[in-house]
C-alpha cells in the first residue's frame, strides 16, 4: 500500500478546555507535500492543534479535511488509529519495553516486518545497526530519529511533528532538524511542524503559520513573512526589530533614523502618526563621528563569530531605546565611541493607533 | 539570539496563564473512573466511621470515662517510649546499613544487600517467638526493643538504600571542594539527600509496631493493641475496645501529621538527571573487618536465630504429631485469602491510581491523600470496626465468613497495592499509547501491546506486596477468620499460645519460606525501578 501525500484543509477551529478557550476559529490549508510550520508561544494553542489534528482529541467546531476526506466535523470524528496521519511528540514516545527495531515495526503488519523495510528505514534515519538497541540506550537525538522512523513505517499521508527538536542541545538540534528535514523532503510526506522557536519555523518550512491567542495570524512563505509581517507584533516575534516612530511625509516616512523608504510604497496621508519596523540588518554602523547619516554613540556590543549586534543610543527625544545594528564579521567599536548610522532599503510601516502597538516591557525577555 | 533592547513588541502575546493551559489540556477524568475512586474512598474510611458510629453507641460519657483511666496512661507511656526508642533503632541500623551496602566498598556487597532486607518477610510474630522461646531475658520492655528493632528495621534501609542508589555524586564532590570533611559531608550533604527517605521509612516502622499485636502479647508487653484485643476476646467488653482503639486511630492521625509537616520543609533536588554518573565507593580500609563481622551479627541476630530456633524446635519434638494435611489446609486458606485479597486490593488501587497519575488535579489528590487514613488504622481496629458492622447492621450477616475478612484485608493493604499499582501506571504514561493510536493500533491492540506490557509488572509487584503481607497477617485475622478455619499464621498462634512450640515451629518456618517468593519478585521489580524509570521516556 502506497498513500500519496494528502492536502489538508483546517476551516474555523474551536476548542475550548473548561471555560478556557485555546483555539478560536483557526483556518489553515496546507497542500499536498508541503513542509509546513506553526510557529506560536507556549499556551498559544499550537499543541492542541495539533493533537486535534491526530485525533487524540475533538474539536467543539469547525472541520479538518484530509485530501477531500473528513476526519472531524459537526457529525464526524475519525479515531486516531484510522486517519493515516503520523505523530512525532516531543519526547519521541519510544515504547521502552521494546527494542528499536521492534519500535519502528509497531504499525506493520506481520508480513511486511519480515521484509527490509524496518532496516531500510532505520539506514535513512541513519541509524542501521542500532536495531537490537532499546529506547534507554540511545541518545536523545537517535531516539527522535526512530520515532520518526516509526511514523514513516506505516507511509502516512501526514506528519505531525510536535516540537520534536526542544528537548535537544543547540547544536544535535540543527543536525537534527537538517536530518529529519532531508528525509521528509524524500518522503515526500506533508508535514507540520510545531514549534516556539520562529529560527526553526523560517529555516525548515515552505509555509509558516503563525498562531497567537488561538487563531492564525499570518500564512505565509517564510521571506514573505519575514519582509511583510502583517502587525508589528508579528514582525517583533518573527525576528529582531527595531520599532521607532514616524510620520507619513508623502511616499516616505520620516523617523528618528532619517526619511525611510516604506517597502510597497506608503498608502497614509501625510502626518499620519506610523509605527515603524526597521531591521537591525538594516542598520549600518559607520565608526565616524562626523559624517552623513544619524549620530549615535555605543552603549552594547555583541561578538558572534558570523556577525555582530550593536546597540547604539542616539540622542533624541522620540527615541528611548538603543538601536540594534547587526553587522557581518567583527566590528571593533569600544563602549562609549560615537558612530554614525544610516539606515539601508525599505522599511515596514503601519499607521499608528490602527494595530495594538503594545509597550516595550516583553522584548528584552522573548529574545533573550 | 541577541536581545533586542530597542524592540518595543511583543510579538504574539504569550499568554499569561500558559501553564494553566498545559494544565487545561490533561482530559478531565471520566465521570466513571472518578465515581469509583469515590466508591473506593468511601471503602476505606468506612471502619473509620463504623468506630466512631460505635462510640456514639456506646455514649460520648461512656467512652470518655473510660479513656480516662490510669489504664491508658500505662499504656500510652508503654507504646510512645517504645515507639520513640525503636524508631530511633530502626533509623540508625537502616541508614548506616544501607550506606555501607551501597556506597562503601564492603566485600560481598550484593549477597548482603539481599540478607539484610530479608528479615521484613519474617512475621513479627515468628521473630518473637523465635527469641522469647529461647530465653526468658527476651521480654517486657527490652525484649519487643529487641525483637521489633530486628524485625522492622529493613523498613528505613529499603527506602534508604534506593535513595543513596539514585544520589546525585555531584553534591558531594561540591561539598567537599567547598572545603567540607569526610564527616561534616557525610552529615551535611549524604544524610540531608535521604533525610526523605529515612523520613518515610521511619514513619512506617512508627505505624507498624503501633498496629502490632503478635509479637507483643508473647512478650508479655502490654500496648494499646494487646488491652483492645483482650477487651474484644476475653472481656467482651467492645465498648472498651472501641474507647482505646480510638485513642489508637488518633495517635496514628498523629504521626502521620507530624510526618507531612516535616516532609514538608525538606526538598531533595537533583539536577541534570540525564548525566547519571556511577557513584563512586568510599575505600574502608581498615574498618572493613568490623563492618564485615558488624554485618554477620546483625543478619545473625535478625534472620539467624528466628529461623535457627524455629529449626532447632521442630527437631525438640513435637512437630511429629503434626499431620502434613494440617499444615497443607492453613496454607491453602491462607493461599486463598491473600490471593483474593491482592487481587481486589490491586483492583481497587487501580482507579485511584489512574485519576492520580494521568488527571493530576487538586481533587484527584485530595482523593489519593484520603486514602492514606488508612495508614493509621491498625488492622486489628479495621477489624474491630467491621465485625461491629456485621452484626449491627447486617444482621450478623458476614460475620466471620471469609469474603469480611478479605475486604477487611483490602482496606488495610491498600495503601501497599496503591504504591505499587502507581508506579506501575506511571510507567505507562498517555503520550505511548497516542503514539501506538497514531500507528494505527485499535483500542484493543493499544492495551495488549504497550499498556499490558508496562503496567503488568507492576501490577505484579503490587499483588505480590499485598499477597506477602496477607501471609503474614495476624491480628485481624484472629478476629475475622471463619470458624474451624485455620491460617498458616492462626495455626501456629494457637500452638504457641499452648507453648507447643515443636508443633508452632513448622508453621513458623512454612511462612518464612512462602514468604520469601513475593519479596523476592518485589525486591527484583523494585531494585530495577530508579534506573529503568529515569532513562525511559
Amino acid at each position: 500500500m502506497t498513500n500519496p501525500p494528502a492536502d489538508l484543509v483546517i476551516t474555523d477551529l474551536h476548542k475550548s478546555f473548561g471555560t478556557h478557550p485555546v483555539l478560536r476559529g483557526v483556518g489553515l490549508e496546507v497542500p499536498a507535500g508541503t513542509f509546513a510550520a506553526v510557529v506560536g508561544q507556549s499556551g498559544s494553542g499550537k499543541t492542541t492543534l495539533l493533537r486535534i489534528l491526530a485525533g487524540f482529541e475533538r474539536p467543539d467546531r469547525g472541520s479538518v479535511t484530509m485530501g477531500g476526506v473528513p476526519l472531524d466535523d459537526a457529525n464526524t470524528h475519525v479515531r486516531a488509529e484510522m486517519r493515516h496521519i503520523g505523530y512525532v511528540s516531543q519526547e519521541g514516545s519510544l515504547f521502552p519495553h521494546l527494542s528499536v527495531e521492534a519500535n519502528v515495526a509497531f504499525g506493520l503488519s506481520r508480513r511486511e516486518r519480515r521484509g527490509s523495510r524496518v532496516r531500510d528505514l532505520l539506514e535513512t534515519v541513519g541509524l542501521s545497526g542500532l536495531g537490537h538497541r532499546f529506547p534507554h540506550q540511545l541518545s536523545g537525538g537517535q531516539q527522535q530519529r526512530v520515532a520518526l522512523a516509526r511514523a514513516l513505517a506505516v507511509q502516512p499521508r501526514l506528519i505531525l511533528l510536535d516540537e520534536p527538536f526542544a528537548a535537544l542541545d543547540a547544536t544535535l538540534r540543527t543536525s537534527v532538524r537538517n536530518d529529519v528535514h532531508a528525509i521528509l523532503r524524500h518522503a515526500g510526506t506533508t508535514a507540520i511542524l510545531v514549534t516556539h522557536d520562529q529560527d526553526e519555523a523560517l529555516s525548515i518550512a515552505d509555509l509558516v503559520a503563525v498562531i497567537r491567542d488561538g487563531g492564525i495570524a499570518q500564512v505565509d512563505s517564510p521571506q514573505h513573512l519575514y519582509t511583510h509581517p502583517a502587525d508589528v507584533d508579528l514582525a517583533g516575534f518573527i525576528g529582531e526589530a527595531n520599532v521607532v516612530e514616524g510620520i507619513a511625509r508623502g511616499d516616505r516616512v520620516e523617523t528618528p533614523l532619517g526619511l525611510l523608504e516604506v517597502r510597497g510604497g506608503l498608502d497614509a496621508p501625510v502626518g499620519q502618526a506610523m509605527t515603524v519596523l526597521v531591521r537591525p540588518e538594516q542598520v549600518w554602523v559607520f565608526p565616524y563621528e562626523d559624517g552623513p547619516g544619524i549620530s549615535g554613540r555605543v552603549v552594547s556590543a555583541g561578538f558572534h563569530g558570523h556577525d555582530s549586534v550593536i546597540g547604539i543610543a542616539i540622542e533624541s527625544d522620540a527615541v528611548s531605546q538603543p538601536i540594534t545594528s547587526r553587522v557581518l564579521g567583527a566590528l571593533a567599536l569600544a563602549m562609549g565611541s560615537p558612530v554614525r548610522i544610516n539606515v539601508r532599503g525599505p522599511v515596514n510601516a503601519w499607521p499608528k493607533d490602527s494595530e495594538v502597538v503594545t509597550v516595550n516591557d516583553h522584548a528584552v525577555e522573548r529574545h533573550g | 539570539m541577541a536581545s533586542v533592547a530597542s524592540a518595543p513588541t511583543t510579538g504574539p502575546r504569550s499568554h499569561p496563564a500558559g501553564s494553566a493551559i498545559v494544565a487545561a489540556r490533561r482530559k478531565a477524568p471520566s465521570w466513571i473512573l472518578l465515581g469509583i475512586s469515590c466508591a473506593v474512598a468511601l471503602v476505606l474510611a468506612a471502619p473509620l466511621v463504623f468506630l466512631l458510629l460505635e462510640a456514639r453507641g456506646a455514649g460520648a460519657g461512656t467512652v470518655a470515662s473510660l479513656i480516662w483511666r490510669p489504664l491508658t496512661k500505662t499504656l500510652l507511656w508503654n507504646t510512645v517510649r517504645l515507639t520513640v526508642v525503636v524508631t530511633l533503632l530502626c533509623a540508625i541500623i537502616g541508614t548506616v546499613a544501607a550506606w555501607f551496602v551501597e556506597c562503601t566498598d564492603l566485600p560481598f556487597r550484593r549477597v548482603w544487600a539481599v540478607l539484610v532486607v530479608i528479615p521484613f518477610a519474617i512475621p513479627d510474630f515468628v521473630v518473637s517467638f523465635g527469641w522469647s522461646s529461647l530465653s526468658t531475658w527476651v521480654q517486657g520492655f527490652r525484649g519487643a526493643v529487641l525483637v521489633m528493632t530486628l524485625a522492622v528495621y529493613p523498613l528505613v534501609y529499603l527506602p534508604v538504600a534506593a535513595s543513596f542508589r539514585s544520589a546525585d555524586p555531584g553534591q558531594e564532590e561540591a561539598a567537599r571542594s567547598l572545603g567540607l570533611g569526610r564527616i561534616q559531608t557525610f552529615v551535611r550533604v549524604t544524610l540531608r539527600q535521604a533525610q526523605g527517605a529515612i523520613l518515610g521509612g521511619c514513619l512506617l516502622v512508627t505505624l507498624v509496631i503501633l498496629a502490632e499485636y503478635g509479637a507483643f502479647e508473647i512478650l508479655g508487653y502490654q500496648t494499646f493493641t494487646t488491652e483492645i484485643f483482650t477487651e474484644l476476646q476475653v472481656s467482651f467488653s467492645v465498648a472498651t475496645a472501641c474507647a482505646l482503639s480510638l485513642v489508637l486511630v488518633v495517635l496514628g492521625i498523629f504521626v502521620l501529621g507530624g510526618d507531612l509537616l516535616v516532609r514538608g520543609t525538606g526538598r531533595v533536588v537533583r539536577t541534570g538527571a540525564f548525566a547519571q554518573r556511577a557513584n563512586r565507593r568510599h575505600a574502608l580500609g581498615h574498618a572493613r573487618l568490623p563492618v564485615l563481622l558488624a554485618f554477620v551479627a546483625l543478619v545473625g541476630l535478625a534472620l539467624g536465630v528466628p529461623i535457627g530456633s524455629s529449626i532447632y524446635w521442630m527437631f525438640q519434638g513435637g512437630a511429629a504429631s503434626i499431620s502434613g494435611v494440617s499444615i497443607l489446609s492453613a496454607g491453602w486458606h491462607t493461599a486463598i485469602y491473600s490471593g483474593s485479597t491482592a487481587a481486589l486490593a490491586t483492583l481497587m488501587a487501580l482507579p485511584v491510581a489512574l485519576l492520580a497519575v494521568r488527571h493530576d488535579s487538586r481533587a484527584a489528590r485530595l482523593l489519593e491523600r484520603s486514602t492514606y487514613l488508612v495508614l493509621a488504622m491498625p488492622g486489628l481496629v479495621i477489624a474491630l470496626a467491621l465485625s461491629y458492622f456485621a452484626e449491627r447492621y447486617a444482621g450478623g450477616f458476614g460475620y466471620q465468613t471469609a469474603s469480611l475478612l478479605v475486604v477487611a484485608y483490602s482496606i488495610l493493604f491498600f495503601p501497599l497495592a496503591l504504591v505499587g499499582v502507581r508506579t506501575s501506571v506511571a510507567y505507562a504514561p498517555v503520550g505511548l499509547e497516542e503514539a501506538a493510536q497514531s500507528l494505527g493500533a485499535r483500542r484493543l491492540a493499544v492495551f495488549r501491546r504497550v499498556t499490558l506490557p508496562l503496567v503488568g509488572p507492576g501490577l505484579a509487584a503490587a499483588f505480590c506486596l499485598v499477597f506477602l503481607a496477607g501471609l503474614t497477617e495476624l491480628t485481624a485475622t484472629l478476629v475475622l477468620v471463619p470458624t474451624g478455619v485455620q491460617t498458616l499464621s492462626t495455626q501456629f498462634w494457637a500452638y504457641q499460645q499452648n507453648y507447643s512450640y515443636g508443633q508452632a515451629a513448622p508453621f513458623a518456618l512454612v511462612i518464612i519460606a512462602v514468604a520469601a517468593v513475593p519479596s523476592y519478585v518485589i525486591a527484583r521489580y523494585f531494585d530495577r525501578l530508579p534506573a529503568h524509570a529515569r532513562r525511559s521516556t
